[in-house]
């Protein structure tokens, strides 16, 4: 049995930094090995600005009450909780060199790599899960 | 039941009454118990799963006025 999970992470808004984080800081707390590759908009995930404030999907904005009630932490709490349980995160070369950001631009810990960085790590992972 | 440590995980939402609960289990030694109060629903089949994944065992569970008892002794 694969004690990993693998983890791409490609969009950038509210919902998906929750999809991504609440998975992977669940498998890290059972004793899973986790990766997460951050590509394309997948990086305002630990982009240090960008985290503080991830925009709601259009029209679900009155789902920030929903959040605030059910106790929900917020993303920068669930990235470092998730670098905390030994959370791997890989930044995507390409697509930071694409931007002009640097490994300055991101919360402390990242590896930055490519696709066979990922790929590597993924290849005996279960689950492999894309967001 | 002898009880080592006790977590108040009431009112967390998920995944933070696991990450808590697996934060608790690291600071005590194998066969003792960690109690963990919870209301997140989710728990219920969680804290199994969990359990099983990292082989301890719930010895005993019970709800109490919408509070969730777990008692976990470590692997």
């Amino acid at each position: 049995m694969s004690n990993k999970v693998a983890i791409i992470a490609s969009n950038g808004g509210l919902f998906d930094a929750y999809k991504v984080f609440n998975i992977a800081t669940a498998a890290a707390a059972s004793e899973k090995e986790v990766a997460i590759f951050f590509t394309f908009e997948g990086l305002n995930l630990i982009h240090k600005q960008a985290m503080q404030a991830l925009p709601m999907p259009e029209g679900k904005e009155f789902m920030a009450e929903g959040f605030a009630k059910a106790n929900v932490p917020n993303i920068p709490q669930l990235v470092e909780m998730a670098l905390e349980l030994g959370v791997k995160f890989i930044g995507c070369q390409m697509t930071m060199d694409v931007m002009g950001l640097t490994t300055a631009d991101f919360v402390d810990g990242i590896e930055v790599g490519g696709a066979v960085t990922f790929l590597e790590f993924a290849k005996d992972a279960a689950p492999s899960l894309t967001f | 039941m002898n009880i080592t440590k006790q977590l108040d995980a009431k009112g967390l939402a998920c995944p933070m009454p696991i990450v808590k609960t697996k934060k608790a289990i690291d600071t005590i030694e194998s066969g003792e118990v960690l109690e963990v109060l919870v209301t997140d629903k989710g728990a219920l089949n969680d804290f199994k799963a969990w359990a099983q994944a990292g082989g301890h065992t719930i010895i005993e569970q019970k709800e109490e006025a919408g509070v969730l008892y777990f008692y976990i002794q470590k692997v």
